[in-house]
């Protein structure tokens, strides 16, 4: 714990030193306005934050513990948790949640391995064509995702990957490898090279230099980067759908049936289910996703 | 070091959109051969290309019309996005109530909620028996439309999803303007509007730019969203691709509509890049 402290203020100072501007606006304060439009601004956001955002999301929970409710009451006439019974007792479900919890992680470090020693030298390197590959691992947003996997499924058929594990990893590789090269270079870049070169100094290898130095500094972009890229695979369901079929079903896939084949009220439980690991992993991430650190990751310099 | 993605994204990606482009101009040899096979409305190139699969679904009066639907819905939505985030990240940058804290903290919800549920949840809170009609009928409004399976459904869903990325955007942008640069304004007389206006927009070009291209090329390539919220049709093209691809069994029409929501979609990239290369340009001159 005091060693990721220390590290913060390791980077805080550093900050300060670089760009006392910024450091200075971390202390919000003297530019707060007090002013009656500035009241006004905030009260808007707040009632269209209320009603737009989570109004749905409170909407859903209430829907998830209904029995009988009929229009126009606010709330339900009677209450049950059978909706939760009998999602729980329905093996295909549980089943479903099992496999994307196999498949995210998987996902997720092997996208890690792929990308992050890419990250590293976008960073460091000023090779000729740095730009441009960059800028066309953003190709991988910008073409329509149903085109890309039908004409995917022909280079899976004849690689052998249709109804595999590996088929249904890659199609959700491919959605992570923008989060995972691009805020992790952000985050590399921002590290002073004079600090790697301080340390050299003093007598540490390139690789106690990364490891001791680098990779510490630039922890937190990469924890948002893997955080991502885990939700972006927890999440994939059009691919895995096409690829993974008959033999992997995972949890948003299923989630389509039921929406459209089962009661309201267990498509309802089921989403609040889906939605708990990623509450989980934001609300661990939430500070430094916040501090900028996808924001940064999304500036091509 | 760089060879791994960038070898994983031409193999999986380029070399299939380099075999699409090939399909949609009729060529249905090599890799094209095994869903060639088993196509329908096929239209083959015996020598050379042919257009023919372009004229045919640009002839078509139904994808013509989802077109101009996921034109129209893209440019509503991105609109939507910027102004809202905007607001947000203005207030963030103005205030420092505990109602900012919650404000920041409500924002970015929706990067805590898988898409298939933000959808599911905008449909029934807007469907007929939904709180908007609830709320509508208890304040004496009838006749409260029902958003559920119509256009501006998806628009909610697509500002809904995309909110919080332009509030982190558009909030780190406004953070880097320096406080004494905004209390200079306000100590020379300049009235709040005018301090935006002149010192915090000009200097949050960039964010605002990046917020609306990828706003703009979630938007054209979507489908969960409108998929669940939509309606039958006019949807999205995201939408009847995978109607053209799954139902009709036509995945050469499927491509070509793939094909225009790319062109589309590179239109707007070209502005991001554009913009960023400018930037970095001037960041370079200046320092």
């Amino acid at each position: 714990m005091s060693a990721v402290e220390h590290q913060g203020t390791v980077l805080g100072e550093l900050r300060q030193a670089e760009l006392p501007v910024v450091a200075a606006n971390r202390r919000r304060g003297p530019a707060a306005v007090k002013n009656a439009s500035v009241k006004l601004l905030g009260a808007v956001v707040v009632t269209i934050l209320l009603v737009f955002m989570v109004g749905p999301l409170v909407w859903l929970m209430l829907r998830a513990f209904s029995g009988l409710w009929q229009f126009p009451q606010f709330l339900p006439s009677t209450w049950t948790v059978q909706w939760w019974r009998s999602v729980f007792d329905d093996k295909n479900l549980a089943h479903s949640i099992k496999l994307s919890f196999e498949f995210a992680p998987v996902v997720t470090i092997l996208s890690a391995v792929i990308c992050l020693p890419a990250a590293y030298a976008f960073s460091r390197f000023n090779f000729p064509g740095r730009r441009v590959l960059l800028i066309s691992l953003f190709a991988t947003n910008a073409f329509p995702k149903i085109g890309l996997y039908v004409s995917m499924a022909g280079v899976f058929y004849t690689l052998n990957l249709m109804g595999t594990f590996m088929g249904v990893v890659i199609v959700q590789l491919i959605g992570t490898i923008v989060f995972m090269t691009w805020i992790p270079t952000a985050a590399f870049s921002a590290i002073p090279r004079s600090l790697e070169e301080a340390a050299r100094d003093v007598g540490a290898g390139p690789l106690r230099v990364f490891f001791r130095v680098t990779f510490p500094l630039a922890a937190p972009g990469i924890l948002v980067a893997m955080i991502l890229s885990f939700l972006a695979a927890f999440d994939e369901a059009q691919g895995t759908f096409l690829v993974g079929i008959p033999n992997y079903i995972t949890m948003p896939t299923e989630m389509y049936t039921l929406v459209l084949n089962y009661p309201e009220q267990a498509a309802a439980v089921f989403s609040i289910l889906l939605a708990i690991p990623s509450v989980i992993l934001m609300s661990f991430a939430r500070r430094h996703v916040m501090g900028g650190r996808l924001a940064e990751g999304f500036q091509i310099r | 070091m760089v060879l791994p993605p960038v070898a994983v994204v031409a193999v999986f990606i380029g070399f299939p959109v380099g075999t699409a482009i090939a399909y949609t101009l009729g060529k249905v040899g090599g890799p094209n051969s095994t869903i060639a096979l088993i196509a329908q409305r096929q239209h083959v190139a015996h020598h050379g290309v042919t257009t023919a699969a372009y004229r045919e679904v640009l002839g078509n009066p139904h994808v013509r019309t989802d077109l101009y639907a996921t034109i129209w819905v893209t440019l509503v939505a991105v609109a939507c996005v910027v102004v809202l985030s905007w607001a947000i990240a203005l207030y963030l940058r103005l205030s420092d109530s505990w109602i900012a804290r919650v404000v920041s903290a409500l924002s970015v919800i929706p990067l805590f909620i898988p898409v298939v549920i933000a959808s599911y949840a905008i449909l029934t809170f807007y469907a007929a028996t939904g709180f908007m009609r609830t709320l509508a009928y208890h304040v004496g409004w009838h006749s409260f439309p029902t958003l559920g399976y119509t256009l501006t459904a998806v628009v909610i869903g697509l500002v809904w999803v995309n909110v919080p990325f332009g509030v982190l955007m558009m909030s780190s942008g406004l953070n880097s303007v320096p406080n004494a640069l905004i209390e200079a304004a306000r100590d020379s007389g300049a009235s709040l509007p005018r301090t935006v206006r002149s010192v915090l927009f000009p200097m949050n070009v960039i964010p605002t730019v990046i917020v609306a291209t990828f706003t703009g090329i979630y938007c054209l390539g979507s489908f969960t969203v409108p998929y669940l919220t939509g309606p039958s049709a006019p949807n999205l093209l995201g939408v009847s691709m995978q109607q053209f691809f799954g139902s009709f069994n036509q995945p050469q029409q499927a491509e070509v509509m793939a094909m225009i929501v790319f062109v589309l979609a590179v239109g707007i990239g070209t502005i991001y890049v554009w913009a960023n290369v400018r930037a970095a340009k001037r960041a370079s001159s200046t320092s």
